[in-house]
């Protein structure tokens, strides 16, 4: 396990005692890690500050721009949703997928990964990793989306370079591209 | 106990949870963590510790008892999205995003209590009551009256918020609510209606410092409903029944006015659902 030294304490709640720690078991991508935690903190802040895991990003860090989205099981079947507003140890025993899970070994795209290049869906690549965990959920579940379907989907990803229109070209192309390629 | 930390504790079930409860009143109680954590994050508020209800597997989920809609307190507001109730339905598909509505829950929105909370004023117009339950047993009080200030509901030492039962009714309910942007706002003001029989009755958020509703408004509202009365009529006696904030975010006067406006539309809308209007 890779971690990080000295987390920041100014992501999520304030400092502590000693007491203050709680140790907990955490799946990511596929690695099993044992993590000690502040019991306040976030699960952003223990994905990237304790594991080293860089996929998801923090933005708002209060659920507003979903530059964090992870999808996460956590004993309740398994969703995206924001790692910023979820206490990490809440998270205990439960396995969270990020944008590394999306993609291939050594870097191979994912299909939503390459029509977000193929659409000049992506700028400067802060909220990537949320779109395509977001899209890659809707598409799970709506291979079909329509725009609107889109729109409400992304709703909780903010992007401040695009102007969205191609991200949403983006996802109705991956869509495309898998209806094709299943048909 | 799934986990048990000093400063943290995250029960399996219920007893568990209640346990938890009276063993650590000074901890902060958090479901999906949605307010708590931009609060901690922001200093708005400080924390001696969390008693997390997410992993409570039989707070979840809804199911239908008699004549009433009983939804688990740790039920996320995304699975509120497509409930029976329009209003609740309206209500809860306004509220955050999808990646926030997943955690969110409405025994969150409940306690938490503030003026602009999106399901209140739909519970408040339906005439929704909570289980409180404690280690010694659950009362069933309606929500009429639980919130008494800002972030203070009627919630004793010891207990927790375990359900909302909501009638289940024969009519239309919608919740509407403006904000100073249209994407990912708060309610600057909300409101929401129920109406059956021919009977409207309002609910409004952030046009006090609680949850509020009056017979008077009800009374015009069903005035208009079926006729009797004008938008005007309506909107002048919302005015005088409310006592909106007034803040950084809007005036007085504005909420007035847009709880006057926010009445007639959904008073119109219940009335061309009705067949009664065009």
């Amino acid at each position: 396990m890779s971690a990080v030294e000295n987390p920041r304490t100014d992501v999520a709640g304030g400092t502590d005692g000693a007491d203050g720690s709680v140790t907990f078991g955490l799946t990511v991508d596929g690695t099993a890690h044992e993590v000690t935690a502040r019991w306040d903190e976030s699960l952003l802040t223990v994905l990237r500050d304790r594991l080293g895991v860089r996929g998801p990003k923090t933005g708002c860090a209060h659920g507003r721009c979903g530059a964090c989205a992870v999808r996460a099981d956590l004993g309740d079947g398994g969703h995206v949703l924001c790692a910023c507003l979820v206490p990490a140890a809440t998270a205990a025993g439960g396995t969270v997928e990020t944008i590394a899970s999306i993609g291939g070994p050594d870097g191979a795209l994912s299909d939503v990964q390459e029509a977000f290049l193929a659409e000049g869906a992506v700028q400067c690549g802060i909220c990537t990793a949320g779109f395509v965990t977001a899209a890659t959920e809707l598409l799970e579940t709506n291979p079909d989306p329509t725009r609107p379907e889109i729109e409400a989907a992304l709703y909780g990803n903010l992007c401040r370079c695009t102007g969205y229109g191609r991200i949403i070209a983006a996802v109705e192309t991956a869509a495309r591209t898998r209806r094709g390629a299943t048909s | 106990m799934l986990l048990e930390a000093p400063r943290f504790a995250l029960p399996e079930t219920l007893g568990e949870a209640l346990a938890a409860r009276a063993e650590r009143p000074e901890a902060v109680v958090v479901a999906g963590g949605t307010e708590v954590m931009p609060d901690l994050l922001w200093r708005n508020r400080t924390a001696a510790g969390f008693l997390s209800l997410r992993r409570v597997a039989a707070l979840r989920g809804t199911a239908t008892d008699g004549g009433e809609l009983v939804i688990g307190a740790g039920t996320p507001v995304a699975a509120l999205t497509t409930a029976p109730d329009g209003g609740l339905r309206a209500a809860a598909s306004s509220l955050g995003t999808p990646l926030v509505r997943t955690e969110a829950t409405i025994g969150g929105n409940v306690v938490s209590a503030l003026p602009y909370r999106n399901l209140l004023p739909t519970l408040l117009a339906s005439g929704a009551t909570l289980e409180l339950t404690s280690a010694t047993g659950t009362r069933v009080v309606p929500f009429d009256g639980f919130v008494t200030a800002p972030g203070v509901t009627g919630l004793r030492e010891g207990e927790l918020l375990t359900a909302v039962r909501l009638p289940v009714h024969v009519g239309f309910a919608d919740y509407a609510k403006v904000g100073r942007r249209n994407a990912q706002f708060v309610a600057t003001v909300s409101a929401a209606v129920v109406s059956r029989d021919g009977v409207a009755r309002l609910a409004f958020g952030n046009a006090g410092p609680t949850p509020l509703r009056s017979d008077a408004v009800d009374t015009a509202a069903t005035a208009l409903l079926d006729g009797r009365a004008t938008p005007a009529d309506l909107r002048a006696t919302v005015a005088a029944a409310v006592d909106p904030p007034e803040d950084t975010v809007a005036s007085a006067e504005y909420r007035r006015h847009a709880l006057g406006v926010l009445a007639v539309r959904l008073v119109t809308r219940a009335a061309v659902d009705a067949g009664l209007g065009s």
